[in-house]
């Protein structure tokens, strides 16, 4: 069952259009990740359903129930983690969690045992008297993202939240997410970066120019473009006996050679791969290393919208 | 209302807990008005005295007549070039020169001149000179009735002289009678004097200061995740501007109390005082919340603070005294509240106000806030939803 139902979002500042009738739902417990490039309307998207910015048109449903800027029943079910690190500098970690905890409506010993609880989640409990202003970027992040937990949502929106932090630090993020999502907890998760929505997202929208372009999982938004697998085969003596054998097979699209390599596009790799071997085996090569590339969302979305995710 | 609470102790926290604060809004207004108290002087107005030449008895009567009157003090010093120095540096209004050959032209019947020295345009060397030309007026018709004896009996100078002044010559006094109100009266104090157009300067400055933190809530994204949390936005825009009203009217506070404790001045009428305050901070917390909503960096929000608070507070008389000001200028200042917060302080602490008396500049300053405190909560309603 849906927790958040979007349709036909629109938003436009003057004659630029941000938003173009959006439209996607969430599963209760799942994980659904807005993949594209800076200016594609991702923000715009984020900050309606996070309640802070009015949509031209469209609705936004929270559990069933009309969600908008001065509804607080729906905003206490969503944690919001802007982009940018939305805390005080010259605040200590547990002052901004107390501040935050008391605009969420916790107040006294509630208030103080949440905040302890997510100080333990992000990891962040021997710290927690220091200022934000001498935390690391890493754990400004964790700090940025605890305070989007801080009230239990049933809908987290992360917008970006692992960018600019170094990889140890992204692992120890996207883990927390993670565990959010197997408590159950909703996701809406920005990134421009394919990786993350790759490990994150049980499913994707891509969305540019203001307009979600296609969405499902990755499975089926690979299967949606039509985009091959690759088998890239590091060949030594008997290469062209192969050569000839592998391009007899029907599985096989396409065959390349480039020196020692040889490139095979195909559908489906996975369950070809047997058969390829026995192939090269048969036809008495050198076999020295064997590699399947399958298309990736990057893949996927070069192909959908002509650019690349970073630009 | 919690909510409101919060936001607004969490600005007056992240105020005082950075030190620069601490000397900007507690030490420099009280070291500011020392200093400009200070330079107001206050203290009673001296007469220098040089008295040249040797051995001039009847200049020495007129130094003593001058010391024993008691209304002012009398400094006594060495030459013209000391006198000028003293004058020049403010440490005494006026000085008399008693030339070395007054004794000398007295005896003889002749008219001597006595310069009296003073900086141009020093007003307050006026009773001064009125004073002392009193005294010596008294001592000409001491002399005169002196001198007339001597040219008409038998006796010498020096005993008709004595005779003179035992016999208590009758004389003619102008007494002053004022009306009407002294701009400066001198029981104010210089600090009394100091203090108000102060606390209008600094209280305006820091609170258009807070701008800064409107543009900084917006450019780190606290203002959007405040925004998505329950709470309305109208509790928001409330708890910024209370914070910016409770940290402006920190600053007055710091300003009343130290220079009342420090200095000793009476501030009057504590209602008065307290809604004439209470309105000029309300007009800073206004215009800080409209700065920090139409500027887009904090590096302008301060510079429009600093031009805008620096310049309303020049325009307004608490630079140069209103009263300096005149044709165009002085209504000019009626544009800015520094003028208004003047005309106010000076009628509650120079003449002793109360809050009737300062109606209309109570009035004014209330509708200052109420366009400001409107302009600036429709501007931050407006930045925060788009």
């Amino acid at each position: 069952m849906a927790l958040l139902e979007v349709e036909k979002l629109s938003k436009s500042y003057g004659s630029n259009t941000a938003v173009a009738e959006v439209g996607f739902h969430i599963d209760k417990g799942e994980t659904y990740g807005l993949l594209g490039p800076n200016g594609a309307g991702k923000s715009t998207t984020i900050s309606i359903i996070a309640g802070v910015l009015k949509a031209d048109s469209g609705s936004v449903r929270i559990d069933g129930q009309e969600h908008g800027v001065s509804n607080a029943a729906t905003k206490g079910q969503i944690g919001f983690v802007p982009q940018e690190l939305a805390l005080y500098p010259d605040l200590n970690a547990w002052d901004n969690l107390m501040f935050f905890a008391r605009l969420y409506g916790l107040s006294g010993a509630k208030a103080r045992s949440r905040c302890g609880e997510i100080l333990e989640i992000i990891d962040l409990t021997d710290r927690a008297k220091e200022n934000v202003s001498t935390f690391s970027g890493g754990m400004s992040r964790r700090l940025n993202i605890g305070v989007g937990m801080l009230n239990r949502p049933r809908l987290l929106i992360l917008d970006e939240p692992a960018v600019g932090v170094d990889a140890q630090s992204r692992n120890a993020i996207l883990e927390s997410i993670q565990r959010q999502a197997a408590d159950g907890v909703s996701v809406l998760y920005t990134t421009h970066y394919m990786e993350e929505a790759e490990r994150l997202c049980d499913r994707v929208g891509i969305i540019d120019s203001g307009r979600i372009q296609a969405e499902g999982t990755q499975r089926e938004l690979i299967s949606q473009v039509g985009e091959d697998d690759t088998i890239v085969l590091s060949l030594g003596g008997g290469k062209d006996r192969a050569v000839r054998a592998l391009k007899e097979l029907s599985e096989v699209r396409e065959v390349s050679v480039e020196g020692s390599e040889v490139r095979l596009l195909l559908k489906d790799a996975r369950s070809v791969i047997a058969r390829i071997l026995e192939v090269v085996t048969a036809s008495e090569a050198v076999l020295r290393s064997v590699e399947v590339q399958e298309p990736d969302l990057e893949a996927v979305f070069l192909h959908l919208t002509g650019k690349a995710l970073r630009e | 209302m919690s909510k409101t609470l919060a936001i607004t102790a969490l600005n007056l926290r992240r105020t005082f807990r950075d030190r620069g604060n601490i000397f900007f809004m507690l030490l420099l207004p009280l070291i500011m008005v020392f200093m400009m108290g200070m330079s107001y002087g206050g203290d009673q107005q001296r007469l220098g005295l040089v008295v040249n030449g040797q051995d001039q008895p009847l200049a020495e009567r007129l130094a003593d007549e001058l010391e024993e009157s008691g209304r002012f003090p009398i400094e006594r010093l060495g030459d013209y070039e000391q006198l000028r120095d003293r004058i020049e540096q403010g440490r005494i209004n006026g000085g008399l020169v008693i030339p070395e050959d007054y004794d000398e032209t007295l005896r003889d019947g002749g008219t001597v001149e006595i310069g009296f020295v003073t900086r141009p345009d020093d007003w307050s060397s006026y009773p001064l000179r009125t004073w002392a030309s009193s005294i010596a007026s008294q001592e000409a018709s001491v002399i005169g009735a002196a001198q007339f004896a001597s040219e008409n009996g038998d006796e010498g100078f020096d005993e008709n002289l004595r005779r003179s002044e035992e016999a208590d010559p009758p004389g003619i006094e102008v007494e002053t009678v004022t009306t009407g109100e002294a701009v400066f009266p001198q029981d104010v104090g210089q600090y009394g004097l100091a203090a108000p157009p102060l606390l209008l300067l600094f209280t305006f400055v820091i609170s258009l200061t807070t701008a800064i933190g409107v543009v900084e809530m917006r450019q780190k994204g606290l203002s959007r995740r405040m925004y998505s949390t329950p709470t309305p936005l109208r509790t928001l825009i409330a708890g910024e501007a209370l914070g910016r009203f409770v940290v402006t009217i920190s600053q007055a506070l710091i300003i009343l109390v130290g220079s009342s404790l420090l200095f000793g001045v009476v501030w009057g009428d504590p209602l008065a005082i307290s809604a004439v305050v209470a309105a000029f901070c309300l007009v800073g917390a206004g215009t800080a919340m409209l700065i920090g909503s139409l500027c887009r960096s904090e590096g302008g929000a301060l510079a429009a603070a600093l031009v805008v608070g620096l310049g309303a507070a020049g325009a307004g008389g608490t630079m140069v005294p209103l009263e300096a000001l005149s044709g165009p200028s002085r209504t000019a200042a009626y544009a800015t509240p520094h003028a208004w917060g003047y005309e106010a302080f000076s009628e509650l602490i120079r003449h002793g106000g109360g809050i009737l008396d300062i109606l209309p500049q109570l009035g004014a300053l209330c509708g200052f806030a109420v366009v400001l405190f409107g302009l600036g909560a429709w501007r931050m309603k407006w930045v925060l939803t788009r």
